[in-house]
């Protein structure tokens, strides 16, 4: 830097820009440049968008494999016809919620980081809300997990094509737009918890660990692996207080039989009541560390 | 825009200071926090104020209370007692009004690598609620004030650690703020690119008027920048005002005489040594290996002084020096140590931190 006047010589007016700050900027913006922010630093991990793309299909070729001729033989019994789909039907929505629950899971991390490097301190000392950082993280994170499970569903249509995989389908591509939206809700309301456990420990592994530790519970005591009906009694039971089990059952009538609004709006409301409990813990949890 | 924040961009309100601070008070861990770690007073009652368009600084060691201090000025961190207003406002009751005047460049620099330094930039304006063109033009500009402009495209994750600091300090003043905080905004740079962030912000405080407070454990910029300052130990106040009234307020220069090394050095020098204790002035004669040194309150005349009468004597002299105090004198007179710079590189930050002070 040479002469003290060549350093530095505004352009734009000192007063111009504050005046516009003044207007009554939406939470809606804030909300959406934090999502912007995170999906730019996704979108700069090609290892990690291209992993969290394919970790459904994974999920999906592995858990089809493994139990689709344990369930042909117990979905159908001695005598009676085989049945027209495969375990990979009953398993998607599964699959689809499985992957939404691990991204959430995981949301947390990003906290942590931004906690780490100082750069949460920037969004703080900003005159936004606290609550448009943590909406604006977790609806990034829905983004990415609708797009795990349209690719999924995308994925297990084309092996219907070339394969001859039997998966009905039964509301087509409206249907599979709603599940879309009904596992990524789910998933952004899940991701309360990570963010909530991130924001009081600030540690990655606790959040990790804390997650990961509800995920597999929650998973296979649902419906999200087998159907109502197959599950042990008391799995059963504990089942119908699942969230994850709504979700799973309302996604899979839409693959296997067709639209039932009562399944549906029971997975919204299941999903609302996640949000509200999750979220009102994590804003607890930020107002508590910047006391 | 509102009253309050029209009241602190205009130069000509006098009346009331750009910062004020009545018996702050941060104590950690008073209330269930952190189990197990004992009650830590960070800040132990401080009161200072800072005025319009002022260049001030905290100088303090690492733990005495200057980050915990700069946390609550800029809303990250809630205070324990006392009152801080900054430009007329509450820092409880009105933060977010306060954090629409401030710009804030931290101890951990926070730089999100995988943006690129324009988008870094970008995202802080609209985060603002800037217009979009009106954060375009900015951010150009101080892409080429900071000397970034060839490196805006690429991931700040890149950067040398002088521009990481230096996209950082750009991301405290994209929206034009009033107030400027800085938390120690050379630690850890090399001294060309300290050099270069000085001269940055001098001009920045002269053609902005901008008031900028800024925290450090470096004597020479507080000395070199700022126009008045605080010297913190264990979460308080020691001594505050400009470098050189805390310096007078030593009330010596240091003279140092050093005298030829022949044959006949000891006899001068115990000469030397009982003629300048009787000059009015001096105070603190002492010998040392190579002459003598004193205090005087006057260095220059004194000098002037000691020499005539050494002259007198027929004592020799090889060579005189006359130093001003330096901050290192001002904060050992006030703690009774010296103060040792630790370069440690924090990790995590203010409200986040778990046992850090400061």
């Amino acid at each position: 830097m040479a002469t003290a006047e060549s350093v530095y010589r505004p352009s734009t007016p000192a007063l111009s820009a504050p005046a516009a700050l003044g207007s009554a900027g939406g939470i809606v913006t804030e909300i959406l440049w934090v999502a912007y922010r995170s999906l730019r630093k996704l979108s700069r991990s090609p290892f990690l968008l291209f992993f969290t793309l394919m970790m459904p299909i994974i999920w999906l070729g592995m858990f089809s494999q493994t139990f689709g001729t344990v369930f042909d033989r117990a979905a159908s019994g001695p005598g009676q016809a085989p049945l027209a789909y495969n375990y990979i039907a009953v398993l998607l929505p599964g699959i689809a919620v499985m992957s939404a629950i691990q991204s959430a899971a995981q949301s947390g991390f990003s906290m942590v980081s931004d906690i780490e490097t100082g750069f949460m301190d920037k969004f703080l000392v900003a005159p936004i809300s606290r609550a448009s950082v943590l909406l604006g993280k977790t609806l990034a994170d829905g983004v990415r997990m609708a797009a795990q499970t349209a690719i999924v569903l995308a994925i297990a249509f084309l092996f219907c094509v070339a394969f001859g995989w039997k998966i009905p389908f039964a509301t087509g591509v409206a249907g599979d737009a709603m599940i879309v939206v009904l596992t990524a809700a789910f998933g952004v309301a899940f991701a309360g918890l990570s963010n909530s456990v991130a924001l009081f420990t600030k540690r990655t592994e606790t959040t990790m660990l804390v997650s990961f530790t509800l995920t597999f519970p929650l998973l296979f005591l649902s419906t999200a692996m087998l159907p109502y009906d197959l599950l042990p009694g008391w799995v059963q039971t504990f089942s119908k207080y699942n969230p994850v089990s709504y979700v799973a059952t309302a996604s899979r009538t839409l693959i296997l039989t067709g639209w039932n609004w009562t399944e549906i709006g029971q997975a919204f409301l299941a999903v609302a009541i996640v949000a509200v409990l999750l979220y009102s813990l994590a804003v607890f949890a930020f107002r508590r560390q910047t006391a | 825009m509102s009253a309050a924040l029209a009241a602190a961009r205009s130069s000509g309100t006098p009346a009331e200071p750009m910062i004020d601070v009545t018996g702050l008070v941060k104590v950690y861990g008073g209330n269930g926090d952190d189990a197990g770690a004992g009650v830590v007073r960070a800040v132990d009652g401080i009161d200072f104020h800072v005025d319009r368009g002022e260049f001030f600084g905290f100088l303090g060691p690492n733990g005495s209370g200057k980050t915990t201090t700069i946390k609550i000025l800029t809303t990250l961190l809630r205070p324990t007692g006392g009152t801080v207003r900054v430009g007329g406002l509450d820092v409880v009751r009105d933060p977010r009004e306060v954090r629409k005047m401030l710009g804030y460049a931290g101890q951990s620099i926070g730089v999100d690598g995988d943006l690129t330094g324009r988008e870094n930039l970008r995202l802080i304006g609209h985060l603002y609620h800037l217009p979009g063109s009106v954060v375009r033009d900015r951010v150009e500009e101080l892409l080429e004030v900071l000397q970034l402009t060839e490196a805006a495209d690429r991931p700040a994750g890149t950067y040398s650690g002088g521009m990481r600091r230096r996209l950082d300090l750009g991301s405290g003043l994209v929206h034009h703020p009033p107030l400027l905080f800085l938390d120690e905004p050379t630690t850890g740079l090399d001294p060309q690119t300290r050099n270069a962030v000085w001269e940055y912000l001098r001009a920045l405080h002269r053609t902005e008027r901008m008031t900028i407070f800024l925290t450090t454990q470096y004597m020479e910029e507080a000395d070199q920048l700022c126009q008045r300052l605080a010297i913190m130990d264990h979460g308080r106040i020691v001594a505050a005002g400009s470098p050189p009234e805390l310096k007078a307020g030593i009330g010596a220069d240091l003279i140092t005489i050093r005298l030829p090394q022949d044959e006949g050095f000891e006899a001068s020098r115990a000469r030397a040594l009982a003629l300048a204790q009787g000059v009015p002035d001096v105070s603190g004669v002492v010998e040392f290996d190579q002459g003598v040194t004193m205090r005087a309150g006057h260095g220059g005349a004194t000098l002037v002084e000691v020499l005539r009468r050494l002259e007198a004597d027929r004592i020799r002299v090889n060579e005189v020096a006359v130093a001003p105090p330096t901050l290192d004198q001002v904060f050992l007179q006030h703690t009774g140590r010296e103060m040792r710079v630790e370069e440690v590189r924090p990790t995590s930050s203010g409200p986040w931190a778990r046992h850090r002070r400061d």
